[in-house]
């Protein structure tokens, strides 16, 4: 026998089994509960008294805490993630509805050892905390687990589904050894197909600009994902325990590690994906202008000129949620639904029903901003092929890929604006209730329901947008102008207006 | 939306396309007996054509559901009934899918289907052929090689018996333009094309010419008479038709 081999070995395990038992026991780590500093009383016992930088902050922030300060305990300041009830610059909302001051950044570590961020909060977070919680952590997991994998599968679900509609079978061979799984790994031979291919650059194109094209076409639905709440918030330390709503309101110790499944929360969301797809039209134009080619040009100017067209009323027939919610902000969207009086779980709480015009008239609008048919005038197949007319290979692989994650992220926009994201129907963060009956679940259980449930939705949307490529023929350029101008703006501002008054009755 | 969107494939296309709702607005030229020949027609379009996109989409999205729904939980239709043309057989509860999947399903091919080439075979499994040379000489397409030789064999009798036959008989398949007159040519019931087989995908041309060794594998033996040897089968054969019966020459 090797002894020095075996102990080597049992070193090594017993190295391993105090890595993992360290992982779990620094584990995620926690905002810390410290002490505010608009209170007087607090302000006067500190050690070290308070410096400069932090009376300064003080006298900024405090006389508007302080004036509600007085009021009754159950009183809400502010709402935790919205955009209209917040606290003064500096200061923070504690989910109490109450604002806070705990500590002034770059100034004294009134935190004991954690971290003071710009809104004067205290943090104290494990590093495994700061990957799982580091935004290109869930962006790696939201795009490699849900996205790709959804796009990719489109590829192949949207021919075999129209084929299906058609009477045929559609592409069911592709196959590794005997493995065909119904023809789902054409995929896969597409996309191997695409990278062997030449990578063919004709001679008199624009080479910076029709290299870049397919890359701007891409990479800003990617981006877009940021705000996508694509689960529900992790509580890591009571993953096998059943949640606790009410040690949850009142922001107990062990609720404050909360990992978010949103990688950018941020009270301008949706105007965010606005801005950041408009981007991904310039893919299409850029590609066309490169060109060298006609055909492409047209394709591009007409990309352009239905973006232009339907951007607008895409963008006001969300106002009507934005005014119902208050928020922009998709997660609290998610969280609150359309009123308060109701579960965030509960469908009838969900936007479909509070704007069934606006949801009706952002569908059309975001089909229309994927460039696909009914919309595809840009591509226009039989007369013009498109803006990537001269695109081939990889390069025009992108496109076509650009358009499926476009998809999916419609899909994702609506189901987290109007059929209430990842909720499952009655299911609050400690399981089932409906009836008068609850089922307790597990936290862990909860959130993979809810992740599950986000998937699910965002598939079906996905379907319907194929359903609808494969019923509807073409527009012709003027009927799509005509539906964008004069049908589809003018519903989404009467949208608007309605909503609006209907609010103002409401509110008093 | 144009009004072909608008309606079901299945009914009323079929308008005169200077049916009513066109109004004639002038006529420019006229035939000698005046028939009008070219007419200026306002065409009567609903003002509202272009707001009833909804209605519409949801009759469409209607129809394709319905398809797709049939067609993904449904079992296919039996193969005899989707390959063969105007076949009945309405089976309930199954889809509408026609497409037949070859190669793991075939459809049986007409009985007089001209498929790859046989070679039939004597009593002694030999060769039927004689090397006579006239299938090559009829065939279009030039396909068909022979090589003849010499055979020599004595008889029981002690004669010598020398006898002609095809040393090579090669058939380029990728040639062939399957109209079978070498069948039609051939005086000894020697090659035949009811194997009811495709001429097979190859990978290289080489592969696709059928050699005299192959084609002999898929034939059979032949009772027809050689070389005024052997029954005569016109004799045998059951099923003859009543002209061939009168026919004088016989």
């Amino acid at each position: 026998m090797r002894a020095p081999t075996m102990q080597a070995r049992a070193l090594l395990l017993s190295l391993l089994a105090t890595l993992s038992f360290s992982i779990f026991a620094i584990g995620c780590g926690k905002e810390k509960a410290a002490p505010n500093l608009c209170d007087n009383q607090v302000a006067g016992a500190l050690q070290p008294p308070l410096t400069d930088a932090e009376q300064a902050r003080r006298r900024a922030v405090c006389p508007a805490i302080q004036a509600e300060l007085g009021s009754p305990a159950d009183a809400r300041q502010c709402e935790p993630g919205s955009s209209i009830l917040t606290c003064p610059a500096g200061a923070h909302c504690n989910e109490n509805g109450r604002c806070e001051l705990a500590c002034v950044a770059d100034t004294v570590d009134r935190c004991g050892g954690g971290t003071c961020t710009a809104e004067g909060r205290c943090v104290e977070r494990g590093w495994l905390w700061v990957i799982l919680d580091f935004p290109a952590t869930k962006w790696v997991v939201l795009i490699l687990l849900l996205v790709m994998p959804l796009a990719s599968i489109l590829t192949w679900m949207e021919r075999r589904q129209s084929a299906m509609m058609q009477d045929r079978l559609g592409p069911n061979r592709a196959n590794i050894g005997r493995v065909k799984l119904k023809g789902i790994l054409h995929f896969v031979a597409d996309a191997l197909k695409m990278i062997f291919k030449e990578d063919f650059i004709p001679a008199n194109v624009h080479k910076g600009l029709f290299a870049l094209a397919p890359i701007l076409a891409i990479a800003p639905v990617f981006i877009a994902f940021a705000i996508i709440p694509f689960g529900p918030t992790i509580y890591p330390h009571v993953f096998t325990d059943v949640a606790d709503s009410s040690l949850m309101a009142q922001n107990a110790d062990a609720y404050r590690d909360a990992i978010r499944l949103q990688i950018w929360r941020v009270d301008f969301g949706l105007i965010f994906y606005f801005a950041i797809l408009t981007l991904a039209n310039y893919g299409g134009t850029i590609a066309g202008w490169a060109s060298y080619n006609k055909w492409a040009l047209l394709g591009g100017l007409r990309s352009s000129s239905q973006m232009m067209s339907y951007e607008v009323s895409m963008g006001l027939s969300l106002m009507g949620t934005f005014l119902v919610v208050g928020s922009l902000e998709p997660g609290f969207i998610v969280e609150h639904g359309a009123v308060s009086t109701m579960s965030a779980a509960n469908p009838a709480n969900w936007l479909w029903l509070w704007q069934p015009v606006g949801l009706v008239l952002f569908f059309t609008a975001a089909i229309a901003e994927t460039k696909r048919a009914p919309f595809d005038i840009p591509e226009g197949e039989p007369e013009i092929i498109g803006y990537f007319v001269e695109y081939s290979g990889l390069r025009w692989g992108l496109f076509f890929l650009a358009e499926f994650v476009e998809i999916v992220f419609i899909s994702a926009v609506i189901t987290t604006v109007f059929f209430g994201g990842y909720h499952v129907p009655y299911l609050e963060p400690d399981g089932f209730h409906a009836f008068g009956q609850a089922l307790r679940l597990p936290h862990g259980v909860v959130v993979l329901l809810q992740i599950g449930a986000f998937g699910a939705k965002t598939f079906l949307l996905c379907w319907f947008q194929l359903m609808i490529r494969w019923t509807l023929p073409r527009f012709r350029a003027d009927q799509l102008m005509n539906l964008g101008w004069k049908i589809l703006l003018p519903l989404s501002l009467a949208n608007v207006l309605v909503t609006a008054l209907i609010k103002l009755l409401t509110l008093n | 939306m144009s009004q072909s969107h608008s309606h079901d494939h299945s009914h009323d296309h079929h308008e005169a396309p200077a049916g009513a709702g066109l109004k004639v607005l002038a006529v420019h030229d006229k035939h000698a007996d005046g028939r009008p020949r070219v007419r200026t027609v306002q065409v009567a379009r609903p003002e509202s054509e272009d707001t009833s996109f909804l209605a519409a989409t949801a009759k469409g999205l209607g129809i394709t559901l319905k398809h797709f729904a049939r067609n993904l939980f449904l079992p296919m239709k039996k193969l005899a009934t989707r390959a063969e043309a105007g076949a009945p057989a309405e089976e309930k509860y199954r889809n509408d899918i026609e497409t037949v999947q070859y190669p793991e399903e075939k459809v049986t091919y007409p009985e007089r289907f001209r498929g790859l080439h046989r070679l039939m075979q004597r009593d002694d499994g030999a060769v039927r052929c004689v090397a006579c040379m006239c299938c090559p000489t009829v065939c279009p397409a030039h396909c068909i090689t022979i090589i003849p030789e010499e055979t020599r064999a004595i008889e029981q009798d002690g004669k010598v018996r020398i006898e002609k036959r095809p040393a090579v008989f090669e058939i380029d398949e990728l040639r062939c333009v399957v109209c079978g007159l070498c069948v039609e040519a051939c005086p000894c019931d020697a090659i035949r094309m009811d194997t009811g087989e495709h001429a097979r995908p190859v990978e290289d041309r080489a592969r696709a010419i059928e050699t005299k060794e192959s084609m002999l594998g898929r034939g059979i033996h032949s009772t027809a008479t050689q070389g005024g040897e052997g029954p005569n089968w016109r004799q045998h054969a059951g099923a003859r038709g009543p002209d061939e019966e009168q026919d004088p020459h016989h």
